[in-house]
């Protein structure tokens, strides 16, 4: 009975959010001229944002409006998803039904998408797909930094700083992502391949904070002597990384022999706090400006009907073919001390 | 209520006479045959498991879950439920550090003096119990239900604030508590030690602690003897929300940081603490002092998995896989049936 009652309860409160889910999904109707008139000179372009609590994320929602003025697109209210792919296919069908002529989706579930995508490729809806590739479905554009290329390139830089051997811990991103395995899979190949002297510790930490102290925090008992770090996303294991170092009493300039090389990854503004005051040496920026940019430039391009073949672009990335659409791999800058108060770094134009 | 109290008379009658007398006593501890072995089995998997500072790291470590576990077990034992503690422990010091802290580090504006933070932190954790309990007693809700929705309404009120921002830039004096270090030991294991010592003792020994079993096992009865139950459930909520709000303050001075998913996902792991420890979800039955092994046995098969290097795609397979085994020890070790 008791049981009866909470299940029952369960499934109205469920029922309640979904509703208002789909309320907030539908917005305020604009006023005249695009309704009667589809694809004229652009269409209406969705968008739905995949999590409204990360620091990366918050960043790119940020620029998505400014670049939508800058680009001139008509961009329809935008929806969130909150990291479930359950919500994603919903707000997807509401925005059709509000009208969408191109789709803007980051989905972090690269699987579930697939017949999402297939429904709305009958419809003619081109989909840009922002920061993971879709197993699965046509998309007209991925727009990504290559995420393999940000393993490799923290493992070069504490490859280097290292002289090729050492103990390093690699603080991971979820597994069930691609880009937690991307970035994983890239940094443990390069190290077996290139610095084979080097032992990587791997943690599993899921994205959490809370985990990355723990799994650190043990390692460093067991072995003293690790000499590198690579974080998979400053944003939730920047604070956690430096608080236990500090309590090692392991902050200490790169010329003290005892200094743990720290390399991180996102760009955020708090990272390059801490790469001027010598707290971490480095992190690869993911530029959230430019994948707010991209995404609804290629949006736009696909609803005025555009084509892009593979080969560089002419925005110093390349675009390649996938086995179901193209994808335009941006660059990721390697931030260190020398080039950390770059203005054109995105972590620097935000407050 | 009547099915539910009949069947809990006919197996206290049916304990062995034998060894109900003796072993009764210790039927809360039943879980450290399971931390003997667990001990045992760390020390084969690395040396470093039974020194001292890896020992230390595991309490520090679980002290802000410990704290957690023990606002649920008062609350389960009082025969009520309560899952937005876990939201509590984001919410509660994000508000708290928001009120403090310049606007341009994501605070409110208000700037008030940073010693303020700590209590106003606990303050809101007290709040969100005192709304609970209000909704339960007075409104006569479902806990479950209450605290479900709680649990997203307390969560996305941080997310809503602070914009899904971590906030970095927090006083000193808030991060204190989780990163000091008293007499060689952390102070977040003092604090979560002393709570813990509180709540055996007024569980234990003192009236209003012992009304709550009277409460969780029959309400209608406490009520006839007297006790005064909506009092005494809703006090509980309120010192389960400080509860939830202090651990909050410790787990952010481990991390020195407030990220937007702080606690998200805790309530299970403090439901499986408590429970393995003993306290019945049905309320009125199990200790302070079994909830604390619970917490752990958990603490200990983390520290395991981490040392030896479980591979992240099984980790959470053996992680479920030990807890369920650790269920079946206690259950030979203890002769109790679980409920």
């Amino acid at each position: 009975m008791k049981l009866g009652t909470a299940t029952a309860g369960a499934a109205l409160l469920a029922t309640a959010l979904t509703i208002s889910a789909c309320g907030s999904a539908e917005g305020p109707t604009r006023g005249g001229g695009t309704a009667g008139k589809p694809a004229a000179g652009g269409g209406k372009v969705a968008i739905d944002f995949p999590r409204a609590d990360s620091d990366f994320w918050n960043s790119y929602t940020k620029y998505v409006p400014e670049m939508a003025k800058e680009l001139g697109v008509d961009l329809m209210p935008p929806t969130n998803s909150q990291n479930d792919v359950a919500k994603l296919v919903a707000n997807t069908q509401a925005l059709v039904g509000q009208g969408a002529e191109v789709v803007v989706m980051a989905p972090q579930d690269t699987g579930a998408i697939a017949s999402t995508l297939a429904s709305l490729e009958t419809k003619n809806i081109p989909v840009v797909s922002v920061d993971t590739r879709p197993d699965k479905g046509k998309v007209f554009m991925v727009v990504r930094a290559d995420n393999k290329a940000y393993g490799t390139k923290a493992c070069e830089f504490l490859g280097e700083k290292l002289g090729g051997k050492g103990k390093v811990v690699q603080l991971m991103g979820a597994l069930s992502s691609i880009n937690g395995r991307d970035r994983a899979e890239a940094f443990g190949s390069c190290m077996k391949e290139r610095f084979p002297g080097i032992t990587v510790f791997e943690e599993p930490t899921e994205w959490e904070g809370t985990k990355a102290a723990s799994m650190l925090q043990t390692r460093l008992e067991q072995h003293p002597d690790i000499k590198g770090v690579y974080m998979h996303a400053g944003g939730v294991h920047l604070a956690p990384t430096l608080q236990v170092l500090k309590a090692k009493g392991l902050i200490l300039p790169p010329e003290d022999p005892k200094h743990v090389f720290v390399i991180s990854n996102d760009g955020i503004p708090q990272e390059f706090e801490a790469i001027r005051k010598g707290e971490i040496d480095a992190t690869v920026s993911q530029p959230a400006d430019l994948y707010a940019k991209y995404a609804l430039f290629y949006a736009k391009a696909a609803a005025e009907g555009k084509t892009f073949q593979p080969g560089p672009t002419d925005h110093d990335s390349t675009i390649i073919q996938l086995p179901n659409g193209l994808e335009d791999q941006l660059p990721a800058p390697l931030v260190t001390r020398e080039n950390v108060d770059d203005p054109k770094l995105w972590g620097n134009q935000v407050k | 209520m009547s099915t539910q109290t009949s069947p809990k008379l006919v197996t206290t009658a049916a304990v062995p006479a034998g060894r109900g007398p003796r072993l009764g006593r210790f039927r809360d501890l039943t879980l450290v045959p399971v931390i003997v072995v667990l001990l045992v089995a760390g020390s084969f998997v690395d040396p470093i498991f039974l020194t001292p500072g890896n020992l230390t790291n595991v309490l520090q470590q679980q002290s802000a879950l410990a704290l957690v576990v023990l606002a649920e077990a008062l609350i389960l034992i009082a025969g009520k439920f309560d899952l937005s503690l876990e939201s509590t422990v984001g919410m509660a010091p994000a508000v708290g550090v928001m009120l403090v802290i310049p606007a341009a580090a994501g605070g409110f504006g208000l700037e008030l003096p940073g010693i303020l933070a700590i209590p106003l932190c606990l303050l809101v954790g007290g709040l969100v119990g005192a709304f609970n309990g209000f909704l339960i007693m007075r409104f006569q809700l479902s806990a479950f239900i209450v605290t479900l929705a709680m649990m997203i309404v307390v969560h996305g009120l941080q997310l809503g604030l602070t914009q899904g921002k971590s906030l970095f830039e927090l006083p000193e004096s808030f991060l204190y508590l989780g990163s000091a270090t008293w007499l060689g030991v952390p102070a977040a294991i003092w604090i979560t030690g002393a709570l813990f010592a509180a709540g055996i003792t007024a569980l234990g020994y003192f009236r209003a602690g012992r009304s709550l079993y009277a409460i969780g096992g029959n309400a209608d009865a406490a009520r006839a003897a007297g006790i005064r139950v909506e009092r005494v459930v809703w006090t509980v909520f309120v010192i389960g929300g400080v509860i939830a709000a202090l651990a909050g303050v410790l787990e952010t001075g481990r991390l020195g940081g407030i990220s937007a998913n702080q606690g998200v996902g805790w309530i299970f792991m403090a439901f499986a603490a408590a429970v393995i420890g003993g306290v019945s979800m049905d309320g009125g039955k199990g200790t302070i002092l079994g909830a604390l092994t619970g917490v752990l046995v958990i603490g200990l098969v983390e520290n395991i998995l981490t040392l030896k290097g479980v591979p992240g795609e099984w980790k959470q397979l053996v992680y479920g896989s030990i807890i369920l085994v650790a269920l079946m020890i206690s259950r030979l070790a203890g002769g109790k049936a679980q409920d």
